[in-house]
């Protein structure tokens, strides 16, 4: 379904991501752990052009992403993309929020919008915050309106990129809950962070990158309880 | 007491004048401004450059002075460049261009810091639902960096009003220049100026509550 190859991303000197090749099936939930600053969330910003990439293609069904001749609107609804620091729009409603880019960029009529949002709120477990502003939600209700928002548009697969790190403790499990009930439905996640029990318990590989590469990978087992490099061992001796 | 209240009836005939030209003024500068904060913002260089310059020329030299220019400079360099009369049918007109053009630099700071205090988390929410730079914009970008701005605008709106006096000098018979015309004629100086100056006060006052009104509003709409 996404398909990278040699992916490479530098800001100026600094080669952030030093060639990445991997292909994510769909229906795979794939978890990205990594020290900060390794690339990992660069990694991740690439795949919908947030960042554009240096070097190397990227694939989504078989398309080019990174292309001077793709719309990359039209490429950017199909990856929802969910945020550290939710980046809910302030000024708008939670159904505000959600139905937006429905409306705008799908044509979607208001009522369906409305409904469809409806929908989703229910199923993150927010239907009586509809009505509400962003900044009358804690911040684990907040992050659960951006996946429903993110969901909103049908996205074929959903990036993370560090959903629970801006989050206070009690807060993290309501959002993971709500990914993996989405991982069990079927959907294809891209997931950046630093939960690792979430990771072993939801993913069905997961990248470790450290240096801008892809230095280890495999399905949680493997990768948590075997580890073969040596600096995958290092970085999980430190946070396990 | 009688000679005050008449200077500032005397002076209250100059409002609407002035109320003009600072509201199109106002809303030249908001125009214009905007142009100019989207060409500093631009991708292509030339268009940064050329922002640059017309805020720098336009904040560093006197608006006085760009009146000056404007009435009476570019007539005469018109007739002498390409041969044909000009002169200013219409003086309010010289108020209007001075005016906006000269608040337009001001606005257009006033716009770029707005929308550069939008945080950049804000517009990559937006782009990777799939909307437009041109739909970020419209609905993400602008209405919050609109409640940011309202309160400078509110200000610079108040500002115009008080640098619009400089327009007496021109021939342009606003509040400043009706109380000049009386104390001429009546030798009342301290009664017409007084006269002038309360009903700037009067004006002033009136809008800086006006722009504090419609801040605590807009907060309250952002609690709700």
């Amino acid at each position: 379904m996404i398909e990278v190859k040699n992916l490479e991303k530098a800001f100026g000197d600094l080669k952030v991501l030093r060639g990445i090749t991997e292909t994510i099936k769909e229906q795979e939930v794939v978890c990205v752990i990594g020290p900060s600053g390794s690339g990992k969330s660069t990694f991740l910003r690439c795949l919908n052009l947030l960042e554009e990439p240096t070097g190397g293609e990227i694939y989504l069904d078989g398309q080019k992403v990174n292309s001077p001749e793709v719309n990359i609107d039209e490429i950017r609804t199909k990856l929802g993309m969910v945020f550290q620091s939710f980046n809910l729009f302030p000024h708008m409603t939670v159904m505000g929020n959600i139905t937006l880019a429905p409306i705008q960029v799908k044509g979607m009529s208001k009522e369906e919008a409305d409904k469809k949002a409806h929908e989703l709120l229910k199923t993150v477990g927010l239907e009586d915050k509809a009505d509400s502003y962003p900044r009358s939600l804690s911040g684990g209700q907040q992050q659960r309106v951006a996946i429903a928002r993110a969901l909103a548009m049908d996205p074929e697969v959903m990036l993370f990129d560090e959903p629970t790190s801006a989050l206070d403790p009690e807060m993290v499990g309501e959002v993971l809950a709500v990914m993996k009930d989405l991982a069990e439905q079927g959907m294809t996640m891209i997931i950046v962070t630093h939960e690792m029990g979430f990771a072993r318990e939801v993913a069905d590989r997961v990248f470790f990158i450290d240096e801008g590469i892809i230095m280890e990978q495999g399905t949680p087992e493997q990768l948590f309880s075997n580890p073969q490099n040596e600096r995958t061992k290092g970085f999980l001796s430190k946070v396990l | 007491m009688q000679e005050y209240l008449h200077g500032i009836v005397i002076a209250l005939k100059g409002v609407p004048i002035t109320l003009a030209v600072s509201l199109v003024a106002v809303l030249i500068g908001l125009v214009v401004g905007l142009l100019v904060a989207t060409a500093k913002r631009s991708r292509f260089r030339i268009l940064r450059i050329i922002g640059t310059i017309y805020v720098d020329v336009l904040r560093g030299t006197p608006l006085l002075v760009q009146v000056l220019i404007l009435a009476y400079g570019v007539p005469q360099i018109i007739n002498s460049l390409f041969g044909v009369s000009f002169h200013w049918e219409i003086k309010i007109v010289i108020g209007f261009v001075a005016c906006g053009i000269n608040s337009s630099a001001y606005m257009a700071e006033i716009i770029r810091s707005g929308l550069q205090a939008i945080d950049v988390g804000q517009s990559e929410a937006a782009r990777s639902l799939g909307l437009s730079s041109r739909q970020t914009m419209r609905y993400i970008i602008v209405p919050q960096a609109f409640r940011i701005i309202v309160p400078a605008l509110g200000n610079e709106f108040i500002t115009l009003i008080k640098e619009t006096s400089i327009l007496s000098m021109v021939g342009i018979v606003e509040v400043t220049r009706q109380g000049q015309l009386w104390a001429s004629q009546s030798f009342l100086f301290f009664q017409a100026y007084i006269g002038v100056a309360i009903v700037y006060l009067a004006m002033t006052l009136t809008l800086s509550r006006l722009v504090n009104y419609i801040e605590r509003r807009m907060a309250r709409s952002d609690r709700s």
